[in-house]
């Protein structure tokens, strides 16, 4: 799976994965993540606008990351979800501990 | 509409679960009036099933995996059989995980986007049956 990283002008790690994000490929996201958060970014987006299947491998994932994030005293935030990925999250009640935001840009804005 | 029904061999490994999401594509593309809401639901469901065989049934040596999909005027179905290791799984009554957990969410997320899963051992085979009832 293509993960592309950039780093906004404050400072937050915009992740965008390409593709399914499941069984197969669920450890990628992983492995992005703790390098960012080896770098000493701790606030993270994932940009799911280009996800188009998300299954409970992809959610056990994006909870781990979560967790890695938190740990090192930052955050992970999700945007742009499709109608798929925001149909996971309600039917698991995970859209309390990951919200959706509309856009990567808005993840981080009121503080 | 008359009944479509498509089948798969999956013989994984090689194989993987974009088989599984192809055999689907060319489903939808041929049944156009299931509903957008069937499709993602059942497509979840289906991924998440055949996921869990893939991820557990596995003893090392590869399984191999008959899906036929059919499509009814008032319900999609999914039928598998597989090679694998006796599932020792249970499906009702399994409640969503501590948010936290980072597994132990797919049994509950099929039982919560289908209206029927069976799981029975035949033999040296499990079969499965998820059923959806189409919205109208």
């Amino acid at each position: 799976m293509e993960i592309t990283k950039r780093v906004t002008a404050d400072g937050v790690a915009v992740l965008l994965p390409v593709g399914k994000l499941n069984m197969v490929h669920a450890h990628r996201l992983r492995e992005v993540v703790d390098s960012v958060l080896a770098d000493g970014q701790n606030r993270i987006v994932v940009d799911l606008s280009s996800v188009d299947f998300l299954d409970s491998s992809g959610l056990g994932a994006l909870i781990g990351c979560l967790k890695a994030a938190r740990q090192a005293n930052g955050d992970l935030r999700i945007a742009a979800a499709t109608e798929q990925v925001k149909l996971v999250l309600q039917l698991t009640n995970l859209d309390r501990v990951l919200t959706p935001y509309a856009s990567a840009e808005s993840a981080y804005v009121i503080e | 509409m008359n009944n479509a029904a498509h089948t798969l061999i999956i013989d994984t490994p090689p194989d993987t679960l974009d088989s599984v999401h192809e055999l689907l594509r060319i489903i939808w593309e041929k049944s156009p009036d299931v509903s957008a809401e069937d499709q993602i639901r059942f497509e979840t469901a289906l991924i998440e099933l055949a996921s869990n065989i893939f991820r557990h049934a596995d003893d090392g040596g590869g399984i191999s995996c008959l899906l036929s999909v059919e499509i009814s005027a008032d319900k999609i179905e999914a039928n598998l059989r597989d090679t694998g290791q006796p599932g020792d799984i249970q499906l009702t009554g399994v409640e969503m995980p501590d948010a936290y957990s980072e597994s132990g969410r797919g049994i509950a997320l099929i039982n919560a986007l289908v209206d029927e899963f069976i799981y029975a051992r035949e033999g040296e085979q499990n079969v499965w049956r998820i059923l959806r009832k189409r919205t109208q």
